[in-house]
């Protein structure tokens, strides 16, 4: 199997046209290898929410091909794309967006259900055990602490066992103290389940040790931090 | 649980307002439905039953063409009467007189009034017209006279404005309105002339003792009559052995069991041109009219149903705008379309079976009420209040089918929302 689990060729999004068109992203080409983890860094209205928009299939590109776990993923209908991002995807949320009807551990179990998947509690409560939340499973999701709330978002990532877990700004409501925790949680977790990460963020310093940083800055991306060389397309 | 199921619970659950005033709506939809039926239907079965119990009996005998019927009446009710279904059948004659009364030395007259000559021991067992005697007994003899409640007030030759002076009773502040009345009517004992024309056009009369006073609840019975011995209202008319019609009580009285009677009875009469028909047949004339009158109060009902589904797609459409996050996060995390679109539909199913469940109860409620007080229509009336479990289940399921139809598009509006735009106020 290859290693190489994302591929983007030549991805350009472009919003409006004519005079108000914005060139989002132009001409984005990179890959990442599993298990790897992988910092996308940017100022604000770079391109890097899109970038993670494309990435996590909830968006497509004007123009180019994103390949995720070897499928080229532009082509496929809305239903299956629900179902591809469901299966290889997991997300976590700035506000970790835990859906506040449900409990801690529903909310875990959740991705699971949506594939008809078997134990699913087993699997949440394994989760929610590891990320240190075995005494908030049974309550309401908006009853938890912010720090909580991106712990469980994390198990909710991680639960399908996707290809890539995808993290947009997961430190971006937590105080310095928290942020800290989770992120040490989701380097500890990426190493312990060997999984992918690609964590968006505008704060370089909050992760000091990753694998890779791709920067985005005017829609286009270089790896490295900003002034290194963009990546050849 | 599904997930889905649970989702659109707790979805619900947590916002209880708008879970309560949608129930409301399903409810006080159902509950307008249930309050409908018990007046409007009691009220027209109460008609019903008072035809049947007053006029027209189970089944109604009369000739197609004449206005009597020329053959014995005993030979028609001896074959019926064989039959364990039939509890009595009893034969009546009718015709219009002038009716005389002294009272205070001034004659007080009414004309053209409705004479019904009734076999009394017979139509005791037919008819229930004999309970309407508020005062005295029923016919029993061959010159005793029931007078109707009507008859009666306006044989007494009172009038408003006029019964002080009449009485004497002047200005006198101790003479109060309801002695006035009781005083100015006919009363059992009074003594009164029938006069009518025989079928030869002369004039007869005869002099009848007052037995009793007849008075029905909304006007169904002979109010405006007096009731007299058959045979002396045939002797007056010189209609011997004649009738106008017979009346068929049933011991049983499901339709099949009457319709069967009426097909046995027209094969075994069929030279005779006899009309028989079951009750609703005969009370036709009088129930159609008021059968469009409740077709159109139901309409109303179900109108009001309708408002109750307008209700519905407004109270979910708030809820789908204030889950908009939510949706979107479903949608990333890979819920399909289709489920969000059921997560939505269940959640108007929810609504349509608590709903349905609740408006049911307060109107089972109400017609329990209705039924245990016996109700009447303004005052007069009794209803008949039945438990039309068909209609129930109808109506329930209707709501039900409401809710879960007026649902389908704020859930579809959901499922129209891209993931990227829902997660966008994030």
């Amino acid at each position: 199997m290859s290693d190489v689990v994302l591929e983007l060729k030549h991805v350009t999004r472009i919003f409006g046209e004519g005079d108000t068109e914005v060139r989002a992203l132009d001409d984005v080409s990179f890959t990442i290898n599993r298990g790897e983890f992988v910092l996308i860094v940017g100022s604000s209205g770079s391109g890097k929410s899109t970038l993670l928009n494309m990435v996590g299939l909830l968006d497509k590109p004007t123009s180019g091909t994103v390949i995720l776990d070897g499928q080229e993923t532009t082509k496929l209908n809305d239903g299956q794309v629900s179902t591809y991002r469901n299966k290889k995807l997991g997300f976590v949320f700035q506000f970790a967006n835990l859906l506040p009807d449900l409990t801690v551990l529903e909310n875990v179990m959740l991705p699971q259900q949506i594939q008809g998947g078997k134990d699913v509690r087993k699997k949440a409560e394994d989760l929610l055990i590891k990320v240190g939340l075995e005494d908030q499973m049974k309550k309401r999701s908006n009853k938890i602490s912010g720090g909580q709330a991106q712990r469980a978002a994390i198990a909710r990532g991680l639960v399908n066992s996707p290809t890539i877990v995808l993290a947009d700004e997961p430190t971006g409501n937590l105080d310095s103290v928290t942020a800290q925790k989770v992120v040490k949680l989701a380097k500890t977790m990426a190493k312990e389940l060997n999984q992918t990460f690609i964590i968006v963020t505008h704060d370089r310093y909050q992760f000091p040790d990753v694998d890779r940083i791709i920067t985005i800055k005017d829609g286009r991306a270089f790896e490295g931090e900003e002034t290194t060389m963009e990546i050849p397309a | 649980m599904d997930y889905r199921l649970n989702l659109a619970t707790r979805m619900l659950v947590n916002k209880r307002g708008s879970l309560i005033g949608a129930i409301l709506a399903v409810s006080i939809g159902i509950l307008v439905i249930h309050v409908n039926f018990v007046i409007f239907q009691g009220i027209y079965d109460a008609i019903i039953r008072d035809m049947g119990d007053y006029r027209f009996g189970d089944v109604f005998i009369t000739h197609q063409e004449e206005a009597t019927i020329e053959r014995s009446d005993s030979v028609y009710t001896a074959w019926l009467e064989r039959f364990s279904s039939v509890k009595a059948a009893t034969p009546r004659l009718g015709g219009t007189a002038d009716i005389e009364f002294l009272s205070m030395g001034k004659i007080n007259e009414v004309y053209d009034i409705s004479v019904l000559g009734v076999d009394p021991v017979s139509d005791i067992q037919a008819s229930k017209i004999h309970e309407t005697i508020g005062d005295g007994q029923y016919v029993y003899a061959r010159n005793s006279i029931v007078v109707g409640e009507t008859v009666a007030r306006d044989l007494g030759g009172c009038f408003v404005g006029v019964k002080s002076a009449l009485r004497g009773g002047g200005s006198d502040p101790t003479v109060t309105g309801d002695q006035i009345d009781a005083d100015c009517k006919v009363r059992v004992g009074d003594n009164v002339k029938l006069i009518m024309q025989n079928r030869s056009g002369d004039e007869v009369s005869k002099r009848f003792i007052v037995s009793g006073i007849s008075e029905t609840a909304g006007g169904q019975g002979f109010d405006s009559s007096v009731i007299v011995h058959i045979d002396t209202i045939r002797s007056m008319l010189d209609r011997p052995d004649e009738s106008n019609s017979i009346l068929v009580r049933m011991n049983d009285r499901n339709s099949f069991v009457v319709n069967d009677l009426i097909a046995q009875f027209s094969a075994a009469y069929k030279n005779d041109d006899l009309l028989v028909e079951n009750i609703e047949q005969s009370a036709e004339s009088t129930l159609k009219g008021f059968r469009s009158g409740i077709a159109m109060i139901n309409l109303i009902g179900y109108f009001g149903m309708m408002s109750s589904a307008f209700a519905i797609v407004t109270i979910q459409m708030m809820l789908v705008n204030s889950k908009t996050r939510e949706i979107g996060v479903m949608r990333a995390i890979g819920a399909r379309r289709r489920d969000i679109l059921l997560v939505f539909i269940l959640q108007g199913m929810i609504i349509g079976a608590i709903g349905a469940g609740v408006g049911t109860g307060m109107g089972l409620a109400y017609t329990t009420y209705a039924k245990e007080t016996n109700m009447q229509f303004q005052g007069s009336l009794a209803l008949e209040v039945n438990y039309n479990w068909k209609k129930i289940g109808e109506t329930a399921l209707l709501a039900f089918g409401l809710a879960m139809l007026a649902s389908i598009y704020p859930s579809y509006r959901a499922t129209k929302l891209q993931p990227v735009e829902a997660m966008r106020n994030v």
